[in-house]
């Protein structure tokens, strides 16, 4: 009983150690992607800008980034990256945006889209 | 001569012989009359100067409270019906929120903790059985005890799951409702306010009534 109550202590300070070190700075904001259909693992890989994404659990996943504009890509032609759309990470703001994997190459949805001339075709939060 | 000389002595000889006697009772009455006269001092009602220069005296300690209270009222004031106010209170929220969201989103440490941890027990579970330094009864007692660690493992993920669900649902209120989250940050500062107001003018009246008493207590000799 006493182990196992150091046990979750001991884990505690771990999760709460690792909260501390995350703390976001002023530049980090959150990317939501969402797949349609949902699937279990969504096994389309997708990229924000040149870095691959883990595969995507049950349809939806929550990023942190550092705020900018990012690239959302997928796999293209043998080789090469197709570009599905931009996201505009705002801080301590979530973008959400979703991508129909059954198009090929899948296809973009932003919940909202920015209206002005820069962002105007880029998913915004 | 000679008698009135002895009645003299007489009554000389006759006050000597009173004397002791005389003296104490006329001590004792001396002191209850001055102990008499004390106590009628001490519960005797206080003079109009004295009355008055006691609840002047409390009026000239209140007005400077009074004055700093009307001050440190106007400040409270000014800050609640600060619009900009509202806004680094939804700001704050904000911060909060989305450091709880850091730690849980997929990318983020603890989420990361929690896939190790299972990383680790699959790789355990894969290791154990093809293992062959045990006997058959022994492996699977073992492998029992790893498939609990992984459904435990898994259920603490599915919380985690959970808690990034809630906390990104709160960031995407806040950040879709932000106006109007803004009027009721700002509803609350007004309710502040009145509060403020309420205690100042409990305060004013307090002082009011202090005035009252003080001007109500000065009474010109044969009014």
């Amino acid at each position: 009983m006493v182990g196992r109550g150091l046990g979750l202590l001991a884990s505690a300070a771990i999760v709460a150690a690792a909260i501390a070190a995350c703390k976001p700075d002023d530049d980090t904001g959150y990317v939501e992607i969402k797949t349609v259909p949902v699937a279990a693992v969504t096994l389309t890989a997708l990229y924000l800008d040149s870095q691959k994404l883990a595969p995507i659990k049950k349809g939806s996943a929550i990023l942190r980034q550092r705020v900018g504009t990012l690239k959302l890509q997928a796999d293209g032609a043998p080789g090469a990256l197709a570009a599905l759309c931009t996201i505009v990470v705002k801080r301590n703001r979530i973008t959400t945006v979703t991508v129909s994997v059954l198009d090929r190459p899948p296809r973009c949805q932003c919940r909202f889209s920015g209206t002005e001339p820069a962002t105007a075709k880029a998913c915004v939060s | 001569m000679i008698a009135p000389s002895y009645k003299s002595a007489s009554n000389s000889t006759a006050v000597a012989g009173i004397r002791p006697a005389t003296v104490v009772l006329f001590a004792l009455l001396l002191a209850l009359s001055g102990g008499l006269a004390r106590a009628e001092e001490g519960s005797a009602p206080s003079s109009p100067v004295e009355e008055f220069s006691r609840q002047l005296e409390a009026f000239q300690k209140s007005v400077p409270d009074l004055n700093k209270s009307i001050q440190d009222s106007a400040g409270t004031i000014d800050s609640v019906t600060d619009v900009e106010k509202a806004r680094t209170e939804i700001d704050k929220l904000r911060d909060t929120v989305s450091a709880l969201l850091g730690a849980v989103s997929d990318n983020g440490p603890v989420s990361q903790l929690g896939v190790k941890a299972l990383d680790h027990v699959h790789a355990k579970l894969k290791a154990l059985s093809q293992e062959t330094r045990f006997k058959p009864e022994e492996r699977q007692f073992l492998l029992e005890q790893w498939r609990k660690l992984q459904e435990q493992t898994e259920s603490a993920t599915k919380e985690l799951d959970d808690a990034r669900a809630q906390f990104a649902s709160l960031l995407q209120t806040l950040q879709q409702n932000e106006d109007f989250i803004g009027e009721l940050i700002e509803i609350r500062q007004a309710e502040k306010a009145i509060e403020v107001i309420r205690s100042l003018t409990r305060d004013i009246r307090d002082a009011s009534n202090q005035l009252n008493k003080l001007i109500g207590g000065i009474k010109p000799p044969g009014a």
